[in-house]
């Protein structure tokens, strides 16, 4: 019983951070049509950007992890404007194909600047784990998934509350008679990518102090975003949320009772049951990009 | 010819637009004067509706020109036009079904920047549209067609027009309805807003109209007061069933 609920609280953890990549690429696909192939490499930003911060810039750890944000946000936004913009009109297909080019260029610009041998990012918290009852947590670990917490409750009331979570709302619904409202469908697809990157790039340099940072993390990241999305339902953003916690759970479950070597196994498995019985999603409704 | 004597608000000179390969509008001449009625009418593939999308912005056209209030709009992009004045109430009502009354309401004061003042438009359009006001928070995607159209002509209120472009408002209502979105359109210009109407019931939007306009493969066959076009021989033929 103990060992389950070390399980779970374990499981939270990684899965706080998987739904912040499940959300970012939901909304990406959900409200632009384009399958980003690029969405790991922007957790893989916020993870270098991080140790950048830390170590170049020399600030603080927590101004690191906003600096990282801030990064994959306009890293996110340069990416929309420049290369998905002019091909708006253009067949899923092509964005698709640019978006893999855009993977492998960041990939290997981040070998060429911080080399392959994985870099461990500094953090200011105890590594003494918080006893608390039956279960125990690093306090880094606490802090992945509060600051995880927040930034999905964050995104859920700019969805729901803002204007521009409104616009995207209908945008996503029909698009030509949000552009009747005046909405401005460019800067709202610019938007919405920028703030999907975001959230990678806050996983990234959340995770990246509790594991390590290497060229090639956001491939499994990637993964791991699309299996949210499937499990969660295209534009679905609770389901995106509960998908990410569940993956979490279930591969940690995985990992303690089967063997660690199929952690990944796990998740998988759980994504090919859904794709075979439920293929909208498991928490699929008619309502989406809510 | 009932050709108006003020000087237009809104006046299409030559326009031409296309889909791609297939030519939409030919050089189509119409002109909208202030405080006017005025309503299009012509087959299905004419290109009725494109020229209220050419007007708004979602079909920028090839050639010719869009003047409204003296100033020339063609190529601006949909929300300086709906900025300018024109408000498009499209075809099929087009209400964001997963959006509440509320939330639609709000979409269509998307480009103003007075948020008391749009929190009083909504409250005068709730009083006006009662039905509105009680599923204020309602997902707009569960109201009845009727409401629905109710709804999609608040939210083009929402802007505060001066023109109203109106896409067959009339289009897969029951007949009761058909008859109250008439009504509340001949309240709509009663009050000062010009509007066009693009509009499949011929006979019903010649009797409410105070000009037409009769549109055959992307250009106009045919114009003048709307009592006199109900008497024409070739649009009684064509539009009017005999």
């Amino acid at each position: 019983m103990e060992q389950l609920l070390q399980h779970l609280v374990n499981g939270l953890v990684l899965g706080g951070t998987y739904a912040l990549l499940g959300i970012g690429l939901t909304l990406i696909f959900g409200l632009m049509n384009v399958v980003n192939f690029a969405h790991g490499e922007f957790y893989t930003l916020g993870a270098y950007a991080a140790f950048a911060a830390l170590g170049w810039a020399g600030v603080d750890f927590f101004t690191a992890v906003l600096a990282a944000i801030a990064a994959g946000a306009a890293l996110g936004w340069l990416c929309e404007v420049t290369l998905l913009r002019p091909l708006r009109s253009e067949s899923i297909d092509t964005t698709m194909l640019v978006m893999i080019g855009v993977w492998i260029a960041m990939q290997n610009g981040e070998l060429l600047v911080w080399g392959g041998v994985a870099k461990s990012i500094p953090h200011p918290f105890p590594t003494a784990p918080l006893v608390l009852g039956p279960v125990a947590i690093a306090p880094l670990r606490l802090f992945v998934l509060l600051i995880a917490a927040g930034l999905i409750a964050a995104s859920w009331l700019l969805i729901q509350k803002t204007k521009l979570g409104r616009a995207m709302r209908a945008t996503f619904q029909d698009r030509d008679t949000a552009a009747l409202m005046g909405v401005g469908i460019g800067r709202i697809h610019a938007a919405t990518f920028a703030f999907g990157s975001a959230l990678a790039a806050a996983a990234g340099a959340l995770l990246g102090p509790v594991f390590l940072a290497y060229p090639s993390m956001g491939d499994l990241a990637s993964l791991k975003a699309f299996s949210v999305v499937i499990l969660g339902g295209l534009g679905n953003l609770p389901g995106a949320t509960l998908g990410g916690l569940l993956l979490g759970v279930a591969e940690e479950l995985g990992a303690g009772y089967i063997s660690s070597g199929y952690r990944d196994a796990v998740g998988f498995v759980i994504i090919i049951l859904v794709l075979l019985f439920r293929p909208a999603g498991l928490f699929a409704r008619q309502e989406r990009i809510a | 010819m009932a050709r108006p004597e003020s000087p237009p608000l809104l006046r299409l000179e030559d326009l031409h637009a296309s889909y791609g390969p297939i030519a939409a509008l030919r050089g189509l001449d119409l002109v909208v004067a202030p405080g006017e009625l005025v309503c299009l009418i012509g087959a299905n593939g004419a290109g009725k509706t494109s020229t209220l999308r050419a007007i708004s912005g979602l079909l920028p056209p090839a050639r010719g020109r869009i003047v409204f209030d003296g100033r020339e709009i063609q190529g601006d992009i949909p929300a300086a036009i709906l900025k300018a004045g024109i408000a498009h109430c499209p075809e099929g009502r087009r209400v964001f079904p997963y959006l509440t009354v509320e939330e639609n309401l709000a979409m269509g004061a998307y480009v103003r920047r007075d948020r008391i003042a749009i929190a009083a438009d909504v409250d005068e359009v709730c009083r006006h549209f009662p039905i509105l006001a009680e599923r204020r928070r309602q997902m707009a995607g569960t109201l009845s067609g009727g409401e629905q159209q109710m709804l999609a002509i608040a939210r083009a209120l929402m802007a505060r027009p001066r023109l109203i472009l109106f896409d067959e408002p009339s289009l897969g209502l029951a007949p009761t309805v058909v008859e109250t979105t008439f009504a509340i359109i001949a309240d709509i210009r009663r009050r000062g807003t010009t509007v066009l109407m693009v509009e499949q019931n011929a006979y019903a939007a010649l009797r409410m109209a105070d000009r037409a306009y009769v549109m055959e493969t992307g250009r106009i066959v045919l114009e003048g007061a709307a009592r006199d076009l109900l008497d024409d021989d070739h649009v009684r033929r064509a539009y009017l069933g005999g």
